[in-house]
């Protein structure tokens, strides 16, 4: 496992539209993922967790546009590193990383499938557009091979999509995404749609992939209990901006942003006793319609003036991987943090992970 | 309109059955089999209280609540609403929608898209005898019971102008203007944003406890179940597999179903996660003889494999249909031999 | 449609503009008409000039005079064939659809048979049995038009409802209690304006073009004046071969333009008739102006801002 930094995002912004009528999908966010790393993106409507990872890639369609930011990838090639600007490459640069290095689950197998193809023929594409140089037999071994990375039988290669169900479609877009051995594996709500049996055959499959092939991955979800066992660091987005970003345990332990906290308490439990919640009220915001300052203000039980007139950056705690874009967290602030959101987190035997 | 009191016995279902014919695989001419989706179904739903259904997709649960709102007529079976067999030769009739509501999962698709909410909830008033004037006022007080004010607001609306979790409750409102005794809710949380599920648990909690309704909650979420539940049943593949009078068979599963259905949950105090292996193939499951689960179940005997298994008592109040729990003479006057086979 | 909103499409505007220009000569066409257009007393043959504005037929009638006569003929028998062709297919096909079983069965029949049936010759038959007193009566001649145009738009219904039956806001209406035919007309009904609109305009412009051909084929009653039978005269006196265009191209100009508007319109009305599209899409002009691409490509989001020299660079 390499220790290095594979993908730098700074200031990155996306509309949807142009003109008057564009609305600000994405707003202002930075961050970097190391290689063989987990970020789990969690969020809810309105969050532009997709569009967010949509657009790094180049792959948000109209009328998503990028309109500003940087984004470097990091790419290792032939025991060299290069960095690679997608904002400015070209269609042909773009193509020889996609998927060779970057690739993508999408959230329903079912449609990301052509349904009139047979699974063989879609994984023999994906090789023969990227590697001319295998033979149709080495195709179809690579094929075979990359099924039973999955857990599948090779003879599913003769199947159609339709008779295939949910998790092994969706074991199936994992594999063709890791057909080229790719450094980073980007998966838009791969599990949703599952039951939750599936999900966790297809998360421990995950685990065990990434032992072996040592790729680094981003995770979009909404269910942040997942994102705690499964991510090494997970960013909360709400309305297009990042909130909160910290490594996984220490975010569920001692949540510093209101958002996050009222996520965390917004999943009932399945032990312990059984107390009433509340979730968090209100609506998720409309992108079209934002409140000046922070955009969570209108829901939050914590909020002071201040928060409805500035929009709180997003400021690392010095010495920790954790930031918080709140003003209760900001050293401006003299008065004293609510009690729920300055938990410490535990320490845990063997350091953090 | 007769006094409700609490705990009594609404709707009832007795070995509600359904199957659909289906082509197996094989292509234009393969023979046409029935698939019970639904088997052999007992609930009981009562005034008062929440049952929860947990179950994945392909378990029968929605189709169980079409069965019992006869929106679809079962193959086999019996209901008994407030105490009378209900004639299930007859078409479902007005009486009947007016006490066996049913709310859908996806709020935005239940809603008519081009009329504004307030066409949506007043048909239901309409149709069951709300006489012309009041039927603004009550529409206004039907929403104000769903915590959606001002009212007007809301009525004047098309639903794509709403967010999720308010249609939510306007379908919910639409339920209860006809002003049942019996709401059932399909997976009414999982098209949701996270952070407003919670209220919408919260409202069918306050509902049931207001106005002494018996709701039945389906859903795949267990935790969401034992956040609001009064009784829980859980289903696999058609038939009920096990059920408890509350909550217990979530902190003390027996059934070897239930069991993997609670080790799989994410547990964020479990960091790092734990490997469940288990064989896949849900659908296998309507073929067997014996126990449906048994192709998947790590502790599978012999009988589990030609026998299918009754309900068994596992604790006070709480039953699983599980040889694991009959004793050796319950098992031995069904089958042959008693060794674990997986 | 309370609120209803001013179209933006140009295409729609045009369009409307179109149709309400024929409305509008449908109503004063006879009114506005310099001569009387039956009679026979001018120069025949004569190029148009300010005493006549299309110049005069071969038969010395005044071509401008029958063009705006025609047109009330033409476009009555069009719209009334049209609407009650598009009422036939509604209850038709959105019972076939709903109902499904042996209805669906038998209306399906119903309409394929019609679908089957060669439009013009059935007409023409169904013609010559009217009495000749009817045959100039534009409600008869629209209704049995209407007759022969109704099938296609009755599939064309019976498909969207099959789709939107499954829905679950239908099923949502069962579960109230509501009955079958509030949920066909009440509720799946309204779902269908756009296509409907849509199937009601081009069946009118059939039913223009179906009243037309038979005119020309001399099947109606010469003497009312409408387009076809403008056609109908010009034809037979070899207007074509004597290079009198003024006689024989304006009727078939005003079809094509009744045509154009109507399909202008169809271009522009799910925007106005869907609640949702209203709610405003991104103009053209603001896209130009931001600099965006036309037709952003797939797997290329477009980046809008200046930025550095392209491509990897080795570390």
């Amino acid at each position: 496992m390499i220790d290095r930094t594979i993908l730098e995002v700074k200031n990155f912004d996306v509309d949807y539209g142009f003109g008057e009528g564009a609305v600000r999908a994405v707003s202002d966010v930075s961050f970097s993922l190391g290689a063989s790393k987990v970020l789990g993106v969690a969020g809810e409507s309105g969050s532009g967790k997709s569009t967010l990872v949509y657009g790094l890639t180049r792959l948000l369609r109209a009328p998503g546009v990028i309109v500003g930011g940087e984004v470097n990838f990091h790419l290792s090639s032939e025991s060299a590193v290069r960095t690679f600007d997608i904002l400015a490459a070209n269609e042909e640069e773009i193509r020889k990383i996609r998927w060779s290095h970057i690739s993508i689950v999408l959230q329903s197998a079912l449609s990301a499938l052509n349904p009139l193809r047979r699974i063989g023929r879609e994984f023999d594409e994906v090789l023969r557009t990227h590697d001319d140089a295998l033979s149709k037999k080495q195709r179809q071994e690579r094929s075979e091979e990359l099924l039973a990375l999955v857990g599948l039988r090779p003879d599913r290669l003769k199947r159609f999509p339709h008779e295939l169900s949910g998790g092994q479609r969706q074991r199936i877009m994992i594999a063709m995404a890791l057909a080229l051995r790719p450094e980073l594996v980007i998966m838009d709500e791969p599990t949703t749609a599952l039951d939750v049996v599936t999900q966790r055959e297809i998360v421990s499959e995950l685990a065990e992939l990434r032992r072996q092939l040592g790729f680094a991955m981003i995770f979009i979800t909404h269910d942040l209990s997942l994102l705690v066992e499964l991510a090494d660091d997970i960013m909360v987005m709400y309305a297009g901006q990042i909130v909160e970003r910290a490594p996984a345990q220490e975010l569920h332990d001692a949540p510093r942003h209101p958002y996050t906290l009222g996520l965390m308490n917004s999943f009932p439990p399945l032990h312990g006793t059984r107390v009433e919640l509340q979730g968090i009220p209100g609506s998720p915001p409309d992108l079209k319609a934002l409140p000046t300052g922070c955009p969570f203000s209108p829901r939050c039980d914590f909020a002071m003036d201040k928060c409805h007139q500035e929009r709180p950056p997003l400021t690392l705690d010095a010495g920790t991987e954790h930031s918080v874009a709140c003003w209760l967290h900001d050293p401006s602030f003299t008065g004293s943090v609510p009690v729920q959101l300055t938990k410490r987190a535990p320490q845990r035997a063997g350091g953090s992970r | 309109m007769t006094q409700v009191q609490a705990g009594q016995t609404l709707l009832e279902a007795k070995g509600l059955s359904k199957s659909f014919t289906v082509k197996s695989e094989g292509g234009l001419f393969s023979k046409r089999k029935a698939v019970a989706a639904v088997e052999g179904v007992d609930v009981s739903l009562r005034a008062g209280k929440i049952l929860a259904v947990v179950g994945e997709s392909g378990s029968g649960k929605s189709v169980l609540a079409r069965l019992l709102s006869r929106i679809v007529a079962p193959s086999a079976g019996e209901l008994i609403l407030n105490g009378e067999v209900v004639d299930l030769k007859a078409h479902r009739d007005l009486a009947y929608a007016g006490q066996v509501q049913l709310v859908l999962q996806d709020p935005f698709a239940a809603m008519n898209p081009v009329r504004r909410v307030g066409h949506s909830l007043e048909r239901p008033l309409l149709i069951h005898g709300t006489p012309e004037e009041q039927v603004g006022p009550r529409a206004h007080e039907i929403l104000e019971s769903v915590s959606l004010t001002p009212p007007q607001q809301y009525l004047d609306r098309y639903p794509h102008e709403l967010s999720g979790g308010q249609l939510q409750r306007i379908n919910i409102a639409r339920a209860l203007a006809v002003d049942p005794k019996v709401l059932l809710a399909d997976e009414p949380i999982s098209m949701l944003d996270v952070s407003v599920r919670l209220g919408i648990l919260n409202l069918l909690r306050s509902l049931c406890d207001d106005r002494n309704l018996a709701i039945m909650y389906i859903t795949h979420d267990i935790a969401s179940a034992r956040y609001i539940a009064d009784e829980v049943v859980v289903m696999y593949a058609g038939q009920i597999v096990e059920r408890s009078s509350d909550t217990s068979l979530i902190d003390s599963p027996q059934h070897p179903y239930t069991q993997l259905l609670i080790a799989s949950v994410p547990d964020p105090s479990a960091h790092g996660g734990v490997a469940v292996k288990a064989p896949s193939g849900a659908s296998a499951a309507f073929n067997i003889e014996g126990c449906r689960f048994s192709p998947r179940c790590p502790q599978a005997l012999e009988v589990c494999k030609t026998n299918e298994p009754p309900m068994f008592e596992v604790a006070p109040g709480q039953t699983a249909r599980c040889w694991l729990h009959a004793t050796e003479a319950q098992r031995a006057s069904v089958s042959i031999s008693d060794k674990p086979i997986n | 449609m309370k609120n209803f909103q001013v179209p933006r499409s140009p295409k729609v505007i045009f369009g409307l503009a179109g149709l309400a220009l024929f409305i509008l000569l449908t109503i004063v066409g006879p009114w506005l008409a310099p001569y009387d257009p039956s009679f026979s007393g001018f120069l025949p043959n004569v190029a148009p000039s300010w005493k006549h504005l299309l110049g005069t037929t071969g038969q010395g009638q005044d071509v401008f005079s029958q063009l705006l006569v025609g047109c009330r003929s033409t476009m009555v028998v069009g719209f009334i064939a049209g609407f009650v062709a598009t009422v036939i297919s509604i209850v038709i096909g959105v019972a076939s659809g709903y109902l499904g079983g042996k209805a669906d069965e038998g209306l399906s029949v119903l309409s394929n048979v019609f679908l089957a049936i060669p439009g013009l010759p059935l007409l023409i038959v169904l013609n010559s049995y009217l009495p000749t007193g009817q045959q100039t009566n534009p409600l008869v001649i629209g209704f049995v038009i209407a007759l022969t145009g109704w099938a296609w738009g009755a599939r064309v219904l019976r498909a969207q409802t099959l789709s939107l039956r499954d829905r679950d806001f239908v099923e949502a209406a069962r579960i109230i209690g509501e009955k079958r035919g509030r949920i066909m007309f009440g509720e799946i009904g309204p779902n269908l304006l756009p296509i409907l609109t849509s199937s009601l305009l081009f069946t009118i412009l059939y039913s223009v073009g179906v009243y037309t051909t038979l005119a020309f084929l001399g099947l109606t009653n010469v003497s009312t004046w409408n387009w076809g039978t403008m056609l109908y005269w010009a034809q037979s006196s070899n207007a074509g071969l004597a290079n009198e265009w003024w006689w024989i191209g304006p009727p078939g100009i005003m079809i094509a333009l009744i045509g154009t508007s109507l399909a202008l319109i169809n271009f522009g009305i799910d925007e106005f008739i869907n609640p949702r599209l209203r709610a405003g899409g991104i103009s053209a002009k603001a896209r130009r102006k931001s600099g965006a691409p036309r037709r952003p490509r797939l797997g290329m989001t477009p980046v809008l801002r200046v930025t550095s020299k392209a491509g990897p660079t080795n570390d």
